[in-house]
Formats: C-alpha cells, sequence, structure tokens
C-alpha cells in the first residue's frame, strides 16, 4: 500500500494531492534527460487556475527529451502531516520527491506568496539558499511579475527567467540538457546561463548599499555577466506555443472554465499597473485564430464555459465579433462566455448582455478612484457618466447586483477622494432603485483595496500612505458607507504594508523572509493565515524596518533596486509619466495611434498587433 | 451505468463527481440531457453518495440523454473520456417503469485495509471483530442538520463483518445498511472499530465500497442481475 494513499484520507480536500486529472500527463520517468517540476507557490486551486502553468506544461511535455509535472503549496493539514511522517513534497504526476527533479520551477504572481516558496523547499529538503545547492540538487528557477522585482528572493533562488516563459523555455531545456551532458559543476552551469538572454543568475552580482543601508547599486561580479537583464517577450501571439489540451482538474478551482487568451498587455497606461508595463505591447490574436483554438478547446476539455481572459478584454479589437461567433458556434451546446472585468462604458454592458445569452453572472467595473481629479492622476480613462451609464444600463437589463473596484492610498488623494467613492457608490445604488430593482436583491458592492507601489510603474518612486492612515481611511469609508444595499469590504493594510515593502524590496529582505518562514510564516495572501506580528518580529530581529521600504519615497535619480531589470520601457517615460500624474495630466491610448513613447517597440524589436481592420469574420 | 471510481478519481467529491461526468460526456460528444434554470446541471442521479476517499468498485448512477444512443456506445464513448481512476464497467438501457436506482439501495458491501506497523494475528482480528458486534450499542456523534450533536448506534445497521490478515495486510469486509430509509458510514463504523480494538496500523484504513444491493442480509440481490 502507497502510504501516501493512507495519509490523504485524513487531510482535507486530498483531490488537491491526488493527481489523474483529465489530461494530465504521466510520462516514463527513464524516457527522457532532463525532468521539471512546476511548483506553484498556493493551493491547488489557485495554481491550476494560472494559464501560464498549462502553456508551459504543455511546452515541456510535448518535447520527447523532457517531461514536467506539478507541485503546489501543501495546505496547513497536509504539512503537518507530511512533517510528522518525515514525507518530503512530491509532484502530482509520479508522486516523486522534487529532489529526483533536474529543475524546481516557481512561478511568483504575488510577492504574499514568498513564504511558500520557502517553505516548499524546506518540505522538498533542498537547502534554501542557492549558494548550498551543489551539483545534485534540482536547479531552482523563477519566473511571473514578482521575478521583475527578484531581490528579495536573489538568495534562494539560482535562476530568474525575466518576460514570457514560452519565449525561453525551449531555449533554456536545449541549453540545460548540453550542460547535464557535459556533467558541469553548479557554478559553471550559472555562468553559462547568465549569458542567456532573459535569463538573471543573482549569485553573480554584487550588491551595494549606502551608509544608511539603503540600496546603492548592483554589478555583475564577474566577466561576460550582463549589467542588464531584459525581459523576453513573444512577438507573435497568434503563432505562439498553445495548450490545446489543458488540464482539467477533478475539483472545483478558482477559474474552472476555459482560458482563451484574446491578447496579451494592455494599451490603457493606468499608472498604478504593473502588468500594464511588463506586458507590452499589446498583442492581440486573431478572431480566426480564437474560434479554431476555442473549438479545439471545447472538444478536448468539455468545459461548459469559456472565459475571454486577458488584461483588458472588452478593449480587444474584435470583441463583438468574437463574441458573437463564439456564441453562434457553442452555444446551442449549452456553453457559456464569460467576461473576466467590464469596462465601465455602456458598450461593455451591451456586450454582457449578448454573453449573457446563455447564463447570467454579476457585473464588476473597475474605476479605481472616486473623482475625475485623481483619476486623471492614475490615467484611468473612466468618466462618471461612463460609469454611471453602465451600471443604469446593467440595472434596466435586469442584473441587480454590481461590484465597483476602487483603490485607496493613491497618490495626492484626499478624503475628498473618498468622499467621491461614497457618492458614486450611492449615484449607483440611486440607478438600482430608479431602474425598479428590489431593495431585496439590489446590491452595490464597494470593493477597496490599498495601493501599493510598483516597481517599473510610473509610481515606482511614490511611498505606501503609512499602514495607520491606510487603516483610516478604510474607517473613513466604513462609515459612510453604512446603507441598506451597500456591501463595503477591503482588503487587510497590514497584508498591503508588506506586499509594499517587498514589491520594492531589495536583497537584504531575503534574511527577513528567512526568519519569517521560520517564524511560522505561510499562506499569507489567506487572511486565516496572515499574523502581521510574526512579520514585523522577523524584520525586527533582522534589524530591518519594513517603512524604509513601503513607506519611502525614492528621488527619480536614486539607485532602484530593481534598475538591472529592464522592461524595454524607458526610464524618461516613466518619470514624464510621474509628472503628468502630478500634474493631473492624462496620456493617451496607444491603441488610438498616437504614441505616447513609452519605447518599449524601439528598445525590444516589437511592435503591438490589433486584431481590427482586415478581418471580416464572415459576419 | 455501472461504473468504478478508483485511484486519483476516489478522492473526487460528489459534487465534483457530477460536473466530471457532465464534462466527460461533452468530450465523448454524448448528448446528455439537462436541468432548466439558471444554472443548469447534467441530469446524472447517483444510486447512493460516496464519501471523498472511499474507493467505489461497482457504483451505479442513471444518466438522462436527450435521444437513444445503444448502450454499447455510451459505455465506449464515455470509458474514452473519463480522468484516471474512473471507468464505465457497464451501460443499461433503462425501461420507463423501473423504480429510480436511489429508492432501491438497501445494503452495501466494504473492504477496510490498512498495513499493520506491529505483530496481528488473525486470530485477534477474529476476536476483536466479535467482541466489536457483540456489542449492544456502538454509538457515535453526529451533527445533525441544525448542527447539533446527535448520538447514533451503528450497532443494528452492520449486517455482516469480518476479517483476515495477509502478510501484514488487514483486510475486513463488512455489509452496512446503506439508502435513503437509513445510512450507515463506513468510516465512522472502522472509526470506532479502531477505537475499541486498537489493533496496530499504520495511517487509516483504506475503504472501498465493493458492490451495492437492494435487500440486506440473506434476501439481499445485486441492484443489476446479470
Amino acid at each position: 500500500m502507497d502510504f501516501l494513499d493512507q495519509i490523504l484520507p485524513l487531510v482535507k480536500k486530498p483531490a488537491r494531492y491526488a493527481g489523474g486529472e483529465w489530461n494530465a500527463v504521466r510520462k516514463d520517468w527513464e524516457s527522457v534527460e532532463y525532468r521539471v517540476a512546476f511548483a506553484f507557490p498556493d493551493v491547488y486551486e489557485v495554481g491550476m487556475s494560472h494559464l501560464g502553468l498549462q502553456i508551459l506544461y504543455d511546452i515541456v511535455n510535448r518535447r520527447t527529451d523532457t517531461l514536467m509535472e506539478r507541485v503546489f503549496a501543501p495546505w496547513t493539514d497536509m504539512e503537518e502531516i507530511m512533517r510528522e511522517h518525515g514525507l518530503p513534497l512530491f509532484t502530482l504526476e509520479s508522486r516523486r520527491p522534487l529532489l529526483d527533479f533536474d529543475m524546481v520551477a516557481f512561478t511568483l504572481q504575488y510577492e504574499m506568496s514568498f513564504s511558500n516558496v520557502l517553505n516548499m523547499l524546506d518540505l522538498a529538503g533542498i537547502p534554501r539558499e542557492s549558494g548550498r545547492r551543489t551539483k545534485g540538487f534540482p536547479l531552482v528557477i523563477a519566473g511571473g511579475p514578482c521575478a521583475y522585482n527578484p531581490e528579495p528572493l536573489a538568495d534562494f533562488i539560482d535562476v530568474f527567467v525575466i518576460g514570457e516563459g514560452e519565449e525561453v523555455i525551449g531555449e533554456l531545456l536545449d541549453i540545460l540538457i548540453q550542460l547535464k551532458r557535459r556533467n558541469v559543476s553548479r557554478q559553471e552551469l550559472l555562468l553559462e546561463l547568465a549569458r542567456m538572454p532573459g535569463i538573471y543568475v543573482p549569485s553573480l552580482y554584487r550588491v551595494f548599499y549606502d551608509e544608511d543601508g539603503r540600496f546603492s547599486g548592483i554589478v555583475p561580479s564577474l566577466e561576460g555577466v550582463p549589467e542588464k537583464i531584459t525581459k523576453r517577450v513573444v512577438k507573435d501571439l497568434d503563432r505562439a506555443p498553445f495548450p490545446e489540451r489543458p488540464i482539467v482538474p477533478s475539483t472545483e478551482v478558482v477559474h474552472d472554465r476555459i482560458m482563451l487568451e484574446v491578447c496579451r498587455g494592455c494599451t490603457r497606461g493606468c499608472r498604478f499597473c504593473q502588468a500594464g508595463i511588463i506586458f507590452r505591447p499589446v498583442r492581440e490574436r486573431k478572431p480566426e485564430t480564437l474560434l479554431k483554438q476555442a473549438a479545439g478547446l471545447v472538444r478536448s476539455t468539455g468545459y461548459e464555459e469559456i472565459s475571454l481572459t486577458s488584461l483588458s478584454t472588452t478593449d480587444y479589437s474584435q470583441v463583438r465579433e468574437l463574441v458573437k461567433s463564439l456564441l453562434d458556434e457553442h452555444a446551442c451546446q449549452g456553453l457559456g462566455i464569460s467576461l473576466p472585468s467590464l469596462r465601465a462604458d455602456s458598450f461593455s454592458v451591451e456586450l454582457a448582455k449578448e454573453v449573457q445569452r446563455v447564463r447570467r453572472s454579476s457585473l464588476t467595473f473597475a474605476p479605481e478612484a472616486g473623482t475625475q481629479r485623481l483619476r486623471d492622476v492614475i490615467n484611468k480613462g473612466v468618466r462618471e457618466e461612463d460609469l454611471l451609464d453602465a451600471t443604469g444600463a446593467a440595472f434596466r437589463e435586469g442584473w441587480h447586483a454590481v461590484k465597483l473596484y476602487f483603490m485607496i492610498g493613491l497618490p495626492t488623494e484626499s478624503d475628498e477622494d473618498l468622499d467621491g467613492i461614497v457618492k458614486l457608490a450611492k449615484a449607483v445604488l440611486a440607478l438600482g432603485q430608479k431602474a425598479g430593482v428590489s431593495r431585496g436583491r439590489l446590491r452595490v458592492t464597494v470593493s477597496v483595496s490599498s495601493f501599493v507601489p510598483k516597481a517599473h510603474t510610473p509610481f515606482q518612486w511614490e511611498p505606501q500612505a503609512p499602514m495607520a492612515e491606510l487603516q483610516r481611511k478604510q474607517d473613513y469609508l466604513s462609515k459612510r458607507l453604512r446603507e441598506r444595499g451597500i456591501v463595503f469590504n477591503y482588503h487587510d493594510a497590514g497584508l498591503s504594508f508588506l506586499e509594499a515593502a517587498f514589491a520594492r524590496g531589495d536583497r537584504q529582505l531575503g534574511a527577513v523572509l528567512a526568519r519569517a518562514v521560520d517564524l511560522g510564516c505561510r499562506f499569507d495572501g489567506w487572511s486565516e493565515h496572515f499574523k502581521l506580528d510574526r512579520w514585523l518580529e522577523a524584520f525586527r530581529l533582522t534589524g530591518l524596518n519594513p517603512e524604509n521600504y513601503a513607506n519611502h519615497r525614492y528621488a527619480y535619480d536614486a539607485p532602484l533596486p530593481w534598475d538591472h531589470i529592464d522592461t524595454g520601457v524607458s526610464r524618461q517615460y516613466l518619470i514624464l509619466e510621474h509628472q503628468r500624474a502630478l500634474a493631473g495630466r492624462v496620456t493617451g491610448d496607444c491603441r488610438t495611434g498616437s504614441c505616447p513613447g513609452c519605447g518599449v517597440c524601439g528598445a525590444l524589436e516589437v511592435e503591438p498587433v490589433f486584431a481590427g481592420g482586415d478581418w471580416d469574420g464572415g459576419l | 451505468m455501472m461504473y468504478a471510481k478508483v485511484g486519483p478519481a476516489r478522492f473526487i467529491s460528489h459534487l465534483d463527481l457530477l460536473r466530471t461526468f457532465g464534462r466527460a460526456a461533452r468530450r465523448a460528444g454524448l448528448p446528455l440531457a439537462f436541468t432548466q434554470g439558471f444554472n443548469p446541471h447534467p441530469k446524472i442521479t447517483f444510486a447512493a453518495p460516496l464519501a471523498v476517499g472511499i474507493a467505489g468498485e461497482a457504483e451505479f448512477a442513471d444518466l438522462e440523454l436527450t435521444r437513444k444512443i445503444p448502450a454499447p456506445v455510451v459505455a465506449r464513448a464515455l470509458t474514452g473520456a473519463l480522468p484516471e481512476g474512473l471507468s464505465v464497467l457497464e451501460v443499461r438501457l433503462q425501461r420507463g417503469s423501473s423504480p429510480p436506482l436511489m429508492a432501491m439501495v438497501e445494503c452495501a458491501s466494504y473492504r477496510a485495509e490498512a498495513k499493520a506497523c506491529g505483530p496481528v494475528t488473525g486470530e485477534e482480528l477474529k476476536d476483536a471483530i466479535a467482541s466489536f458486534l457483540s456489542r449492544q450499542e456502538i454509538l457515535v456523534e453526529r451533527k445533525n442538520k441544525e448542527g447539533k450533536k446527535v448520538l447514533r448506534n451503528l450497532r443494528p445497521g452492520i449486517f455482516e463483518m469480518s476479517g483476515k490478515v495477509d502478510n501484514d495486510i488487514i483486510k475486513i469486509e463488512a455489509e452496512l445498511k446503506t439508502g435513503s430509509s437509513g445510512n450507515i458510514r463506513i468510516e465512522e463504523v472502522m472509526e470506532a472499530f479502531q477505537k475499541t480494538s486498537r489493533l496496530p496500523v499504520q495511517g487509516g484504513y483504506a475503504l472501498f465500497r465493493t458492490n451495492l444491493y437492494t435487500g440486506a442480509g440473506k434476501e439481499k440481490k445485486m441492484l443489476w442481475q446479470s
């Protein structure tokens, strides 16, 4: 009897660890030369909702000489049993321990999953510090959005991949197979990899700090190691590898549907948004490509719903035609379509109405700020009348619940802007009443998160508002949003504070992270596990102050811990955007043809790709 | 449909199983009938729910299609579209008049297996079972619908129980009352048994439901006569 089979009945949601899902690939271990464990530092239900996993899993398993298996962070009940019985962290496919693999590849989607990265290494029996991992240990790599400020994890990760994984993975595996055949030392291997475009090997750099302990620079410590690491980017998304047979989880996951990626990147230029910078330029897929992919996915997965995913799906040039064609082709099979979030205008509501031909879901809008002044500061191109038009139309079309997303603590924000949130929420509620939605069913949910300044954005120099001030703002709103029909919720300010510290953190935070994990921090993104006290204790024991990171205002000429990571967007553009923000001046959408001059196209030799124009789709 | 739910598939919950069969039918191109309403779901009814983690070696479900398709075709198509551990054993066309499966089930047979982590003889196991069954009452706590704890006596619902030791594997077989008129859970029986017998086992018992019956004891009949 398998030991794992004996313990699985003892844990919650054992399907998280069971594997064997539809389209999961179990390759013959001996038939391949190089074996990769894809590690997602959160639970199965979150990790399996991540499209990037499916893309890389498909690429690596399609090759005949490599395999990829999956591992997720075990929930705390499972961790307890694993530690009690000395059961090392294992993959779902072969149930082999991570130590058996050539590579463990983490994806970094969120700063507050860093503790899980370390904890997973611990559970795998892999030394945390990359310096302690010799040839016999798996190579630990990491990619994803948080790799754009890799420094807080620099002590623990051998190799960061900067940019889009599908562009790099093939080349990386080719080199690694060669190096494995040559049986080189770990040091030699790292040096070889450091020469590859888009690869950052943190151990080959020296970091400097000034007398106050503040970051003052980073330089390669060996010849041949690049000073700057430029992101890798897929030029032609239509031809990019795409998983035709994604894994279909047997237990419900967060995004339990087909994820049809209609485009990558976003042209809006919201100044707080990191994804909007690092995924530049926008690249739309052709509708005919998407229709073909969708038809294949419906057959290969059996899903009952297609989600049109991207950073801003209603901006996709051919969105209406695409939705119509998808419905014409698949609605008779009972298939639904969902749009993850809507632009606040009546076009979007009309589109949502079309989609609703099959099934109904609630409508979500993200005005982000309560006044026009502040929306101009953040360059969120939403006007109040657009939002009121959109929500009014939504109520008239039969929706009775609307969700509004806002951010607090944005640069230049005052209480007037908070009053604006209250005013907007009440105006939307009034529209619902006017449209005749019954009192019992009418609901306006106001969801408020705290601004976190992120690396590589125009707001990267801005401080986060002090935690006490964020709490005061939450309290301010809470008192004013007590009304029947309005639901107010907000994120833990302590969590946002730590997120801000790590989002702009330097290499010294590695020690804090290690301490925090030793103190028991994990699953910080889960409110039942997040313990601010432990994190503050970890900072105190390390002699560092999180406020020096989260609440610090950087000067334009100050060295930044992520300066050596190059997104292709110029520093001059970010400075200009920051200045325009403070002046309340908006910047146009690059989709309109007027180039805002971010510099990415020239730097990376790419171009924005739009699906509009010559396609008629036979409509 | 008679199907098996073993291996990794035994961890699929009741609700997820409905979804899994629905998606498998779509992959297989079978025209499953759906319920009406905002949240349509496939018309599949299971003979008796099976708790997460328990393997089912001969489970039963009714499924409704929108048009008539030969039973062997349905079986073949569905088998090729199911995740690891789920397999269709047999499909029969249901006559309109036959009663729903759920109303027929009265008894289920189970097997429980565990690895001994100390010496256990067949005699010791037999004695432990005999003493377990000799009790008038085997009480367990269960929460009722209102969330209140109530005591339930398992003993009258345990129709049969026997066991043997195979090298270091303890194997116990049991027949329990099952269905809408009263349901005894194998996991509760084994927990109570483990508490009193204190046999040295490693981890927990792996549980298998081996068959479902209508009638009980000597009167019992397989749900499907071959």
